[in-house]
């Protein structure tokens, strides 16, 4: 129980009152597709998976696909390498290099090469900056729309990660002062009352969601802001401050340099040994290979590896990129452990939610939509309760809006994205109309159905109608079937069919269930919950 | 003295108060937290890794923005409050300034 002194709760509860609701819609909206991205690998894999698929992410063969693809590049982008998963079972494989534009920016340019994993085939090729090179990337189209929309809001560098780093810091205030409020904060974990007065009860099912959820709300808001002004401000600053404006000397003093400077050529070590090497003694699977200096001497190879079996932070390991020697094994930060480097190797799988696999994933995810819900019934509850307003009824219609009708919006965009996909057609340009189409509409729908129980049941009907038919409009537009996915060992593509099946029937018995009960309640009482006037 | 004379200073002295609170809770504190960021790389120990002074403070950003957004509101004296995040600006704004004019 926190005990403060009524006019202090009565000021918190007006920080928390009002943190919420200046900027609650952008925070439910970085919220939402947090959820969802929880599982950005597997919509990768399930949206866009190739037929076949190969034992590791990192096959044997990877050597020799990389010397041909850097044979085929221009020697300029050849000073650091890149190579990650990038779902479907394809690996990307990005040489890139440090310039500067016409204003004296620094700016990284270079080509990226797409290879589906199995047989190590290009399948795509792109160059230019890496900024529109992320924008560019058509097989993980989906997945990269809801990440761009929950890192920065589709908005430019460093604004939009200035806005969602301001956002974090809103959720913190909110938690934090969340806290504080509670006078009972035992007793309002398990208090529900379900009685007539639906404004007390949805007062209470807000408080229950917001008190169980506090202390992961806390850490999501404090891992994604440092996400986001740490590379929108606080590096940059820092380069400034402590290195005289020299960004690369900063990040070889925080990641630590293992092989002293040698400028001359040398040819690239055996990347496949490497692999081979780096597996026995990690005993896990790298999930990320960067080679610095490619085809030098000075030339080193981290490989980052998943955390070993019940540890939370990962560590890396560094060879020689010129004769494949193993160097040394390090943290993510520095060349040996620090408190420092502990600290921030934390903060990844924390807001992630990925350090125990599909579990960890499914718990961050069912947390995540708590703090979707606490986040809209908390603006669903300060815009009714001043309904009698005119300004506070308009925001009630935004929030209807934006609370109902941005999930269907990114429910809409696999349509775009699939129908695309089989029509030969933009892919990423598609899934934005189908988002801002949809968003259209349902701004369309709050206006005329007027009635908050109306328009959530009619969010639950569409957005069941929506999952129920995505599978189907998978394997419709071409899709890999079930049958050939097991056999090929790709788990993934049923399973998340089966998810968005499971979802659309909960969905849809949950709109069945408030037609029923509207159909019970007097028509006064129903016309009496609504948000307009003469609802 | 009428009803309306006495009322109208209470409520100017209130919007004034609310300003400046929102001031300093605001640009204030935000800029308060972002000099301590980073002239705390300057007396923050380096440790074993010569990393720690200049990661601990990007990392913890967030919570002293969060300390110090709270303390500015909750201050029930605005002058203190004051004060101390322009203390914390002029210290932390000193010390960086020695470290980009050195």
């Amino acid at each position: 129980m926190v005990k403060l002194p009524q006019s202090e709760t009565k000021k918190l509860l007006a920080i928390h009152g009002w943190s919420g609701v200046l900027l609650g819609l952008l925070l439910y909206a970085v919220i939402c597709t947090g959820v969802a991205a929880v599982f950005e690998d597997e919509i990768k894999d399930w949206s866009s998976a190739l037929p076949t698929r190969a034992a590791a992410e990192f096959p044997a063969g990877l050597d020799a696909a990389m010397r041909r693809v850097a044979a085929e590049t221009d020697p300029h982008f050849l000073h650091d390498l890149s190579i990650w998963p990038a779902g479907g079972g394809r690996l990307n494989l990005l040489f890139h290099t440090h310039e500067t534009d016409a204003k004296g920016r620094p700016v990284e340019r270079g080509v990226e090469y797409e290879l589906d994993g199995n047989t190590m085939q290009t399948v795509a090729r792109r160059e230019g900056r890496l900024d529109d090179l992320g924008s560019a990337r058509r097989s993980s189209a989906l997945a990269d729309f809801l990440v761009e929309l929950h890192v920065r809001l589709h908005l430019p560098n460093p604004y939009g990660l200035f806005l969602t780093g301001v956002l974090g810091l809103v959720m913190m205030i909110a938690a934090v002062t969340g806290f504080l409020i509670h006078r009972h904060l035992i007793k309002e974990l398990f208090t529900l009352r379900r009685r007539r007065d639906r404004l007390l009860t949805a007062r209470d099912a807000h408080v229950v969601a917001g008190t169980w959820n506090l202390p992961f709300a806390f850490i999501l808001a404090f891992t994604g802001s440092f996400f986001s002004f740490a590379s929108a401000f606080a590096l940059p600053a820092m380069a400034m401050v402590a290195f005289g404006g020299d960004r690369d000397r900063m990040f070889e003093t925080l990641i630590g340099r293992t092989v002293a400077e040698d400028s001359r050529a040398a040819a690239p070590a055996d990347l496949d040994a490497v692999l081979r090497d780096v597996r026995q003694r990690a005993g896990e699977e790298p999930t990320f290979i960067s080679i610095e200096h490619y085809g030098r001497v000075d030339a080193a190879i981290t490989l980052f590896m998943e955390p070993k079996r019940g540890e939370l932070t990962p560590i890396s390991y560094v060879y020689s990129g010129a004769s494949g020697a193993f160097l040394q094994d390090k943290p993510l930060l520095g060349l040996q452990p620090s408190f420092g480097g502990q600290l921030y190797a934390l903060i990844g799988p924390l807001h992630f939610g990925n350090f125990a696999g599909p579990l960890s994933k499914a718990v961050w995810f069912a947390l995540g939509f708590a703090g979707a819900y606490v986040t809209l019934t908390g603006l669903l509850l300060w815009t009714q309760r001043r309904a009698g307003q005119p300004a506070w009824r308009r925001m009630g219609i935004v929030v209807h809006w934006v609370g109902y009708g941005l999930p269907l919006a990114l429910l809409a965009c696999p349509y775009g994205y699939f129908i695309a996909v089989a029509s030969g057609a933009d892919a990423i340009t598609a899934q934005a109309i189908a988002f801002l189409g949809v968003a259209a509409l349902t701004f369309a729908a709050v206006l005329l159905l007027r009635r908050h129980d109306a328009i959530q049941r009619a969010a639950l009907l569409a957005s069941g109608a929506a999952m129920l038919g995505m599978p189907l409009l998978r394997l419709v537009c071409g899709g890999l079937g079930w049958s050939s996915a097991l056999r090929a060992g790709i788990v993934v593509v049923p399973a998340v069919d089966l998810a968005l099946l499971s979802a659309a029937l909960i969905c849809l018995l949950l709109a069945a269930r408030s037609i029923r009960s509207a159909r019970a309640l007097p028509v006064r009482e129903v016309r009496a919950a609504g948000w307009a006037p003469g609802a | 003295m009428t009803a309306a004379e006495t009322v109208l200073p209470a409520a100017s002295f209130a919007r004034r108060r609310f300003w400046l609170r929102t001031l300093l809770a605001g640009p204030l504190a935000f800029a308060a937290a972002a000099l301590l960021m980073l002239g705390g790389t300057a007396w923050l120990p380096a440790g074993r890794a010569q990393i720690d002074n200049l990661v601990l403070p990007v990392v913890l950003f967030p919570l002293i923005w969060t300390a110090l957004f709270l303390y500015a509101l909750l201050d029930a004296r605005l002058l203190r409050a004051y004060g101390v995040i322009v203390a914390l600006l002029a210290l932390h704004g000193a010390l960086i300034a020695t470290r980009l004019w050195k």
